[in-house]
């Protein structure tokens, strides 16, 4: 059962559209006219002060967590430091656009193009990136879906998961202000370093003075609504949270109701800073237990209590929006912001790290069915049989959720970075499916690169079939290879292009975050940031780990090379000439061609014949990509995450020999082309299991649809737990069920009044199914459904 | 050695415990008018043709030594068929299929060997099912004293028609045997399945003394086996003549209609009703009242 307070919370959370803030933006650009030719995170850092000591302090009705990014519950604000134009450009649409929709009004718009633009004009990460952005690699790498980092120029870049057990809860900003004072004062020899070191330190103590002064004001809200508060219950709830504002996060925490509200009061902190993408919890039930722990022991709170502060804090999370625009929420579809928060695992000293936070975590996710935070597990072999049935039965609850991750993956993972045991086994996820660490700074979203795109170069001379334009490197009439290693060398050719011209926008941007955008505040949440006086951008954490490739279409690149070689060169049942022919007309006219096509073995039925060409293709993949380094001299990593985008990326490639229509979406992940995973859920497991998945520190991620029959019943979860503990045997990092039936999907779409909390699995999180795009929604549909008993 | 197979299905999850690989083997003994593999007790060539996947190129007709149209299973094709498959080969969309095809021991083994490790994680393994899988006992006896010395585990779906004495050393090698009993009464059995029960009957009593635990399963079908009577003498049998006495209702269901589409078969009988769960629930509390358990792998 849900409290009222919950349940009323829930409604407006589902029920109401999410409006956009300038206020964050307002404050800053004035922060900024004061502060020029100041230190870049000295001005910074100023502007993140003001904004705490100016922003309008709201408390909700009923909260017992607080802290609001805008006036607005749930609320978007703006970056305009990182990008403006695209706002300028969109925002006329906002309440229009397909995906993702916000409010804003006239006032508002005329507001932000009079007084906070102007000043931004020319100063934007944006527009510095896109001046700087060779043209070669512009052509492929602006807007085009087929290698996509917008969310790296136009976004900041978030992807860090605070530190709560060494730095956070130790020490409370308080602390951290003392600690870089003391470090400042050891800083006597004179040098280039030391005087950056102090700047990062005078930053910090600003950042920690403005978190701690913006707690004051909520403390003061809520002393002076309860002053005139009638309801005696309410009154001592919001005395309460004066108390605990006033404490937090200065000071650490020493109940729950402290520490949540200093896991929120950090988020609040992240987000101001820079609107981050993936600013993950961590591992919530390992660093709130203590407090969970000795709240119970010394009768402070009761576990229902307890249950319910959780359960606001998923709200809290779900009501700031990542304002984010029209091209990257193709990409990142249905208002997500990726707060990740990891529950389960082992401990540092390897023991199983299960408690009853961890069963509140699942139990607070089925509860309010909030699309944040994206709530992951991590299973290890020996994981205890309640914990897996706990997890298939939230499963079964049809919301996607939780994101299920391999303990022993995850750690390989990490281990194969770099990284030291006792760390690697403390990992949390990132974003959708990263292992990551709060002692870590990475890109680990850095690029899309479109892989199909590389085929269609290989096999259309460098062009792209959609727009006409030259993308790719000059390439051979497709019509004279007269082998599949002349098809496969071509291809691997345009790959290794697009690779580069991944490396090169994302050094493009690196660079520029380290002179424009350092994050003073997000750098104080990291131990090794504030020991060694080293901001974030300047690869200041203890782990830095090279940014992240993204691979879209793996799964319908490996069909095509399937069907060329079978179709082609070994049964010659057809030449290249009429299958190129075929491509070129999007099949119209070869329907049997096509048929054919279709019934040459896919990726994700067990088959080696095919799953060979996927493993050599994420091999070469890894090789080539890890060949480069970033500008801190780590080496680029590898992923096959899912997010949205192989919607943006399937509508920028033509039809593809695998039988794939002209636009059609790609295949996300590791996971098998929609609706061709044709046996059962098993093959698909062991299809995708071999792709030596923990080279990809980045991520791997298989998408299922299952029946809901099929785990409808106590049995048929606890197959669901053997089946996803064999696919962890056999290597693979991760896997996540849609477990909504067909019917209820088509029937949303028409009656999606109906179905406003329905939850679905996008891609590594979960949205609300009625926040899609239609085409979105298609897609999701189009995922074959495994009902066979 | 080769055998007669219709198409293994792995991730089984109600032929037994766990995930399973249910291989169907084709040939039965009884004719069960509700049968929901028709194919496994016709002339194994016959070919099954998809109206719905079929996209009419029109290849198969251009194949056909004997003038089959597209539509195999319009009036008058059938006849002219002579199963000789060579549209099969041609046809792009697979709308042309056989359901029955022959596989070596070793075929089958190599596709159980596949998912051992979800068995392992699952307590599954694998059903021996049909048709009639000691119907080739040869087959059969292979395949079950290669994945005994495997330990992997063994469940077989049996009518119980079969020579006792032929396939005991098969018998005593499973770990469960689901055996039907689709009539106590004689007469009727016969008229609905082609068989009297007699020797299911004796079979079963028979199997109680293998030490291999059994579970007595009953396709429960409106207007042909539900009513309470038929229901209680069944549990009354199985709480006589078996040491741990389990049934399962296995509700009737018409998932073959497509099947019997394709295969150009009439429909089955309309009279064929699932039964409700009201009164499933009801037949349940009478199979617990004669002191059988009631079961169920769902």
């Amino acid at each position: 059962m849900l409290t009222k307070r919950i349940e009323d919370a829930r409604q407006n959370y589902i029920n109401s559209k999410p409006a956009i803030s300038y206020e964050r933006a307002r404050i800053w650009t004035e922060s900024h006219k004061k502060t020029e030719g100041e230190s870049i995170p000295v001005r910074r850092a100023k502007a993140f002060k003001d904004t705490c000591q100016q922003l309008e302090v709201k408390i909700f009705d009923g909260e017992i967590i607080v802290g609001a990014v805008g006036e607005f519950r749930k609320c978007g604000i703006l970056t305009p430091e990182f990008s403006w134009t695209w706002v300028d450009r969109e925002m006329d649409n906002f309440d229009k656009r397909v995906q993702d929709p916000y409010v804003m009004t006239d006032e508002q718009r005329d507001y932000v193009r009079k007084n906070v633009f102007p000043y931004w004009k020319g100063k934007s990460l944006e527009e510095s990136f896109l001046a700087r952005l060779p043209e070669d690699s512009a052509k492929v790498a602006v807007d085009t879906g087929i290698v996509d980092n917008d969310s790296k120029w136009r976004q900041a870049v978030g992807e860090i998961t605070p530190d709560y057990q060494d730095v956070l809860f130790k020490n409370g900003f308080g602390g951290i202000i003392a600690q870089a004072k003391k470090h400042m004062e050891t800083l006597n020899e004179i040098s280039a370093d030391n005087l950056k070191k102090k700047e990062f330190y005078q930053s910090v103590i600003l950042t920690s003075e403005g978190i701690i002064s913006l707690a004051k004001r909520y403390s003061q809200k809520a002393s002076e609504l309860a002053d005139s508060e009638t309801n005696e219950d309410r009154k001592s709830e919001l005395l309460k949270i004066a108390k605990i504002c006033a404490k937090v996060p200065e000071n650490p925490p020493s109940t729950f109701h402290e520490a949540i509200q200093f896991v929120w009061f950090t988020q609040l902190g992240g987000i101001l800073s820079e609107n981050p993408l993936a600013l993950n919890v961590g591992r919530f039930d390992q660093f709130m237990y203590p407090y969970y722990k000795s709240d119970i022991e010394h009768n402070i709170m009761k576990k229902e209590q307890i249950q319910e502060l959780i359960e606001v804090l998923w709200l809290k999370l779900s009501e700031w929006v990542w304002t984010i625009s029209a091209n990257t929420a193709e990409f990142f579809a249905g208002y997500n912001q990726f707060q990740n928060l990891t529950i389960g695992g082992k401990t540092r000293d390897g023991k199983d790290a299960v408690n009853e936070l961890s069963y509140m975590a699942l139990e607070a996710t089925e509860k309010v069915m909030t699309h944040q935070p994206g709530l992951s597990v991590r299973i290890h072999q020996d994981c205890p049989k309640e914990f897996l049935d706990a997890v298939t039965h939230l499963v079964s609850k049809g919301t996607g959720f939780p994101a299920i991750h391999s303990d022993q993956a995850g750690y390989q993972m990490l281990i194969n970075a770099g990284y030291e045991p006792e760390d690697a086994r403390d990992w949390n996820n990132c974003g959708c499916v990263v292992p990551h660490f709060r002692k870590t700074g990475e890109w680990t979203s850095a690029v899309n690169i479109n892989i199909t795109a590389a085929l269609e170069f290989a096999l259309n001379k460098g062009v792209n079939r959609i727009n006409g334009k030259k993308m790719g490197l000059d390439e051979a009439d497709p019509r004279t290879f007269t082998s599949y290693e002349e098809v496969e060398k071509a291809f691997y050719r345009q790959f290794d292009n697009l690779i580069k011209h991944s490396v090169i926008s994302t050094l493009v941007a690196q660079n520029l975050h380290r002179e424009m955008v350092p994050r003073p505040f997000l750098s104080s949440c990291i131990e090794n940031c504030l020991n060694e006086g080293v901001d974030l951008v300047d690869a200041g954490a203890k782990y830095n780990l090279g940014p992240v490739l993204t691979g879209i279409g793996l799964a319908v690149t490996a069909n095509s090379l399937a069907a060329i070689k079978k179709l082609v060169y070994e049964e010659k049942c057809t030449d290249i000439e009429t299958l190129i022919d075929a491509i070129d007309a999007d099949w119209e006219g070869y329907d049997e061609l096509r048929q054919k096509a279709l019934n040459v073995p896919k990726y994700g039925n067990d088959i080696n014949y095919v799953d060979d060409i996927a493993v050599n293709m994420a091999n070469h993949y890894y090789k080539e990509s890890h060949k480069y380094k970033d500008i801190n001299g780590n080496n680029f990593n590898t992923a096959f995450m899912g997010i949205s985008n192989y919607l943006p990326a399937g509508k920028v490639v033509g039809a593809t020999p695998c039988g794939r229509k002209a636009r059609e979406p790609l295949s996300e992940g590791v996971s098998p082309f929609a609706g061709t995973d044709a046996s059962t859920p098993l093959a698909a497991m062991r299809s995708a299991a071999r792709l030596n998945q923990d080279v990809h520190s980045g991520g791997t991620l298989l998408n299922l649809r299952l029946n809901e029959d099929l785990v409808r019943t106590k049995r048929g979860q606890s197959n669901l737990g053997s089946m996803i503990q064999a696919f962890f045997a056999l290597g693979a990092f991760h896997v996540q069920f849609n477990t909504v039936s067909t019917e209820t999907l088509l029937d949303a779409q028409k009656h999606p009044e109906n179905y406003k909390d329905l939850l679905v699995r996008v891609a590594g999180y979960s949205t609300q199914f009625v926040n899609l795009s239609r085409s979105m929604q298609d897609a999701i549909i189009a995922r074959n459904a495994h009902d066979k008993f | 050695m080769n055998g007669y197979f219709m198409e293994p299905q792995n991730f089984s999850v109600n032929d037994g415990d766990g995930i399973r690989t249910v291989i169907f083997f084709a040939g039965c003994p009884l004719n069960c008018k509700w049968c929901a593999n028709p194919e496994s007790t016709l002339d194994f060539k016959r070919v099954s043709f998809n109206k719905k996947t079929c996209i009419g190129c029109g290849k198969c007709t251009e194949i056909c030594p004997v003038g089959v149209n597209i539509d195999l299973n319009s009036p008058g094709q059938r006849e002219k068929c002579i199963s000789c498959r060579s549209c099969m080969d041609i046809c792009p969309t697979n709308s042309r299929k056989k359901l029955v095809r022959i596989y070596s021991d070793s075929e089958i083994l190599e596709i159980i060997k596949s998912q051992e490790i979800f068995y392992r994680y699952s307590n599954g393994g694998v059903t021996f099912s049909g048709g009639e899988a000691t119907l080739q006992r040869d087959m059969l006896r292979i395949l079950v004293n290669s994945l005994y010395d495997k330990a992997v585990d063994m469940a077989l779906e049996t009518s119980g028609y079969f020579d006792f004495d032929e396939v005991k050393d098969i018998l005593t090698k499973l770990d469960l045997i689901f055996v039907d009993i689709k009539h106590m009464d004689e007469k009727k059995h016969e008229l609905y399945t082609g068989k009297g029960n007699k020797k299911i009957l004796e079979n079963i009593k028979k199997m109680n003394e293998l030490d291999v635990p059994i579970v007595v399963r009953i396709p429960v079908i409106d207007s042909v086996n539900s009513d309470e009577d038929n229901i209680k003498k069944t549990a009354v049998f199985v709480k006589e003549n078996i040491k741990n006495p389990k049934i399962e209702l296995l509700p009737y269901h018409n998932f073959a209609e497509e099947k019997y589409e394709c295969l150009g078969l009439a429909k089955m009988s309309d009279n064929f009703k699932r039964p409700s769960n009201e009164f499933l629930s009801h037949l349940k509390m009478i199979i617990k009242n004669e002191g059988a358990e009631s079961v169920s792998y769902i």
